[in-house]
């Protein structure tokens, strides 16, 4: 029995090929169970997202295996194979370990390091389990995959830094002012940009919200929404030194907070900082603001650089995680392979030779006196019955040699041929 | 007795060191727990050491340059600590850590047989003098390193191009609050400290070391009424942090002292 893998992902397709294999979650049971239904084809997990389509199954026989799983992945879709050929993947044993440690770890991710793929891992290997298509010889494999995820995220940063522009803004404000709870945000412009990054501010503990825009009508609905404060246009000077975070999106053409607006504004808080967010295009900040003690300044762009970096920070720690990913794999195969099945082999044919020869020696007596030919003819006869019965559950313990619940198995196996296991 | 204590600690301590190394090496927090067990072990095994040093010579052993290095080491790792319990810093780690090390070190490589006391150093006001500064410059040594930890995140910050430090160091708010807890236990400390310098070298002895703590003392004393007042904080506040502890090392090391109060720097 061995583990075989067939698949794409963003790696080798496409979004218009992943999209014409995507399983919905209605039509999972349903494939799930159409693959198990094939005698081939032992247990079967499905994992689809908007980034991978991918079949783990355990079968008897690899090869008939992968052929099996690829003409279900065609006619399930009702894709012609040679279409998508160019786009899949094949992998067997220690292969599959490796490639399905590494995607719940989030290595083989779009994003390195999200961490939502665990989560349908989790949810894939649920269904699974419920309709019965896991059993004995994945469960493991897959319970080892959360184990190893889990290593990766508690031993490496590779989650940490932040991929996405709002975050990068929230993991900067901490930078700066440790934690977001009892700050206050001014928003310069009610637009779209502004209020999604308040509201991400505000869910990441912010607990006063400043909304001023030249139009007072539109701060004031702004303001309601978010449960906040309409700053009347007039009285912006008034409020701005309240602001520890200062995010500008107005469409003003020039800059609305110049160099000597920064001074005034850090004297007037007394040298307690302040982030300005400038999402502005044109900037509403000048840019030498942020040569000012205390101030930090950030335009879109700016945002952008520490994005790459914190991407840089990933695929970094990602080595370190790969590292643990192939210690991990190595243990695996080597706990699955670490069975030797030759004894149980050799015990059985041991225990049967010993009853042959006895019931034939007792039987022997009974026959009076046979010639040479005839004896050979009859010892002949009884050796092949016994290869014959054997022959059955010989080769199914040899084939369990990497199967992760093979002791069982063969002891279980062994019971039945009345050997005490 | 003291000499093995003290070696035991160096072993306890070099634990320290290889985490520091490690984690500039690597870029990474590597061996912390292991580091932080050890350098807590290797503190009361120091406290040890000097309690018995104590008990062995009969006077506080704070005379000698070897027992001021000792001591000075053991202060530091207990304003480690303490800043650690508090503010959960593993950061720090890295500056204290070696320092601790090298100054232990340093004192045992030092160590020779105790001399007799002079006469004139035992007095109460010795006692006092001698833990009171030490203990002001191991909080000062934390507000150095915390100060050199802002510079270094603030210029993360301000080329906006984040490096490993960006990643690795603390908030600004959170070095800029250690370093001005420092310097408010560490200026109070200073101030009995002389003060008790004062009584005990009754009459003075005007030595260039006397004037120059006394100068520490005013660097320290411009830098918080100014954060009280004008609400001096963040990158100034940590510049002179780290002038006032360059000026501590150099009334410690730089400074011979004239006169016969200060014997362990001759």
């Amino acid at each position: 029995m061995s583990l075989l893998l067939v698949g794409l992902s963003h790696r080798t397709a496409p979004v218009e090929v992943r999209e014409r294999l995507y399983f919905p979650d209605s039509r999972l049971q349903e494939a799930l169970q159409r693959l198990t239904s094939q005698s081939a084809i032992a247990e079967s997990l499905i994992l689809s997202t908007c980034n991978r389509t991918e079949v783990l199954a355990h079968s008897a026989d690899a090869r008939r295996g992968l052929v099996l799983v690829r003409s279900f992945l065609s006619d399930f879709h009702s894709q012609p194979e040679e279409s998508l050929h160019p786009y899949l993947y094949d992998l067997t044993h220690s292969e599959v370990v490796r490639h399905v440690f590494r995607v719940a770890s989030s290595l083989d991710s779009m994003v390195l390091g999200e961490p939502q793929i665990l989560g349908q891992f989790k949810t894939a290997f649920n269904l699974a389990r419920r309709i019965g298509s896991v059993g004995d010889a994945l469960s493991p494999l897959i319970h080892r995959a959360f184990f190893v995820a889990k290593r990766v995220r508690s031993e490496t940063a590779i989650s940490s830094a932040a991929v996405s522009v709002s975050f990068a803004a929230v993991e900067l404000a901490r930078k700066i002012f440790d934690h977001l709870g009892g700050r206050t945000v001014l928003l310069l412009g009610a637009g779209k940009m502004s209020e999604l990054a308040a509201r991400h501010l505000i869910s990441q503990g912010t607990t006063r919200l400043l909304v001023w825009n030249r139009t007072y009508r539109r701060a004031v609905e702004m303001a309601e929404d978010l449960n906040g404060e309409a700053i009347p246009p007039e009285e912006l000077f008034r409020h701005v030194e309240r602001a520890d975070i200062l995010i500008c999106s107005t469409g003003s053409p020039g800059f609305i907070l110049t160099r000597s607006d920064g001074q005034r504004l850090i004297r007037l808080r007394k040298n307690r900082p302040v982030f300005i967010i400038d999402i502005a295009v044109p900037r509403d900040v000048d840019p030498e603001v942020n040569s000012l003690d205390n101030i930090f300044l950030y335009d879109i762009d700016d945002l952008q650089h520490v994005v790459d970096a914190n991407l840089k920070q990933r695929r970094r720690e990602a080595q370190f995680a790969e590292a643990i990913v192939q210690e991990e794999v190595q243990s695996f195969v080597k706990q699955a392979r670490g069975l030797d099945v030759a004894p149980a082999i050799v015990s059985l044919r041991k225990h049967w030779e010993a009853i042959r020869r006895e019931e034939l020696a007792r039987s022997r007596k009974k026959l009076g006196s046979l010639n040479e030919q005839q004896e050979a003819a009859l010892d002949q006869l009884t050796r092949g019955l016994l290869n014959k019965i054997l022959h059955g559950p010989i080769s199914e313990i040899k084939s369990l040699g990497q199967d992760p619940a093979a002791e069982r198995k063969i002891a279980a196996i062994k019971k039945m041929l009345g050997l005490k296991p | 007795m003291s000499l093995l204590l003290l070696r035991l600690t160096i072993a306890f301590y070099s634990v320290g060191l290889l985490h520091s190394f490690l984690t500039i090496i690597t870029r990474k927090k590597t061996l912390f727990r292991v580091a932080l067990a050890s350098i807590s072990v290797g503190f009361l095994c120091h406290l040890l050491a000097i309690s018995v040093a104590w008990f062995e010579t009969r006077h506080p052993p704070i005379s000698e340059l070897q027992e001021v290095l000792s001591f000075f080491a053991l202060v530091i790792v207990l304003a480690f600590l303490v800043a650690y319990a508090r503010y959960r810093l593993d950061s720090l780690s890295v500056f204290v850590f070696p320092l601790a090390f090298i100054l232990t070190l340093a004192a045992n490589l030092t160590s020779e047989p105790s001399q007799p006391f002079p006469e004139m150093l035992g007095s109460l006001w010795l006692y006092l003098h001698v833990p009171f500064i030490f203990l002001a410059y191991a909080a000062f040594f934390v507000a150095f390193a915390s100060g050199l930890m802002y510079l270094i995140q603030e210029n993360e910050l301000k080329r906006r191009r984040p490096q490993a430090f960006y990643y690795r160091l603390p908030s600004l708010e959170v070095c800029d609050e250690l370093g001005y807890r420092a310097l408010s236990i560490g200026f109070p400390l200073l101030t009995l400290g002389l003060v008790a310098g004062v009584f005990w070298q009754a009459p003075w002895e005007l030595d260039k070391k006397v004037i120059a703590s006394f100068s520490t003392w005013i660097v320290y004393a411009v830098l918080i009424a100014y954060r009280l007042s004008e609400g001096l904080r963040g990158r100034r506040a940590a510049w002179m942090s780290i002038l006032g502890f360059i000026l501590i090392l150099a009334t410690f090391f730089g400074i011979r002292s004239q006169g016969s109060a200060h014997p362990f720097i001759q």
